[in-house]
């Protein structure tokens, strides 16, 4: 195998991704050549680097953060999105208070106050005597005039 | 909770449901993002971002499909846009600041071996250097290889991510080890660790 062979495959030698028999061939190049043995090690050293970055450090702080985002730079999300844990509480409690307020007020409605039925009876008591008066002016009177 | 239990509650506008999900998936969105970036707190930022986009959009999201897949999209999808929107602002960005983000990106590396000062230094070059090599490779094969190789995703996994043919992924990643390679040989011969 030439140096050159080598530099184009090496990669997939290091990955363990050639056939057996060309990773043979690497292997054995390998052992022979000190300058393509140099280079394979710098890769090996510099894509290590990959495993090495793979899991940075998880930030505790994070969502605090993210929340704090939220509510300070998007008020429209977050009163679409924070709000409606508070509203599934407080609707249904505007609707029993509007709800007992409506049948209050029917029940007020339908159901006259005692003064006004006083008054009702009074009126109809005065056209009565206002009758029995007219009743009382004995109609023969207007005739023998 | 379950997946989708957690989803539906998301779609409730429960708040635990959505401390859950960051709390589950905060280190697959923020390392997906640190593969793309190589700078933690650029990758805290843009999984914050991801988040947020999570909850505006939850109600899009189709039960058929899986969370995990649809997280990797929206983490690649920001984090190519910073990318972007980044190399486009680098012009006015000062000396102090590039010195500051360079040792962010090597801070991660630097923590792990604090007793090893050498190994530090040759560590953050190799770093360095990788990322470089990383992030010159076309848009596509970068993509399918920081899945691969920082999320350990399977070809099968990243097709569907990627919204693209297993064997186009494969071909892919392919390219992007021959193309690391080369780059990694260039910089061997040139002696620059
Ligand atoms: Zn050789």
């Amino acid at each position: 195998m030439k140096c050159k062979t080598l530099h184009k495959d090496l990669i997939f030698f290091l990955e363990k991704e050639l056939p057996e028999k060309e990773m043979e061939l690497v292997k054995t190049h390998l052992a022979e050549c000190s300058n393509c043995a140099l280079f394979a090690e710098e890769m090996k050293k510099t894509l290590g680097i990959l495993e090495a970055e793979r899991s940075p450090a998880v930030n505790p702080f994070f969502y605090t953060r993210l929340k704090a985002k939220i509510e300070n730079r998007e008020p429209e999300i977050k009163q679409v999105f924070w709000k409606p844990e508070l509203v599934r509480v407080l609707q249904p409690v505007l609707f029993s208070v509007l709800l007992i307020l409506g049948i209050y007020t029917g029940i007020k409605i339908g159901q006259p106050t005692p003064a006004q039925m006083i008054s009702v009876n009074a009126a109809d008591q005065e056209i009565i005597s206002f009758l029995n008066e007219m009743d009382s002016e004995p109609i023969e009177g207007f005739l023998m005039e | 909770m379950s997946e989708t239990e957690i989803i539906r509650k998301l779609q409730q506008g429960n708040e635990q449901a959505f401390k859950e999900l960051v709390e589950n998936y905060q280190k697959l969105v923020v390392n997906t993002c640190f593969g793309m970036v190589h700078n933690i707190e650029d990758a805290e930022d843009i999984a914050q971002e991801v988040f947020i986009e999570v909850f505006r959009s939850i109600h899009k999201f189709r039960a058929d499909s899986k969370l995990s897949t649809w997280l990797y999209r929206m983490s690649v999808n920001r984090s190519l846009n910073f990318i972007r929107d980044n190399k486009r602002s680098k012009w006015f960005q000062s000396f102090e600041d590039s010195v500051q983000s360079k040792n962010a990106v090597h801070e991660n590396l630097i923590n792990k071996n604090t007793d090893h000062p050498g190994f530090e230094l040759e560590n953050s070059q190799r770093a360095k250097l990788l990322h470089e090599a990383i992030d010159s490779l076309p848009q596509n094969q970068k993509v399918a290889f920081t899945l691969s190789k920082y999320e350990e995703l399977s070809y099968q996994e990243i097709s569907g991510v990627m919204e693209l043919s297993v064997s186009s992924v494969e071909s892919l990643i392919h390219r992007a080890k021959k193309n690391l390679q080369k780059k990694l040989y260039v910089c061997y011969k040139k002696r620059c660790i």
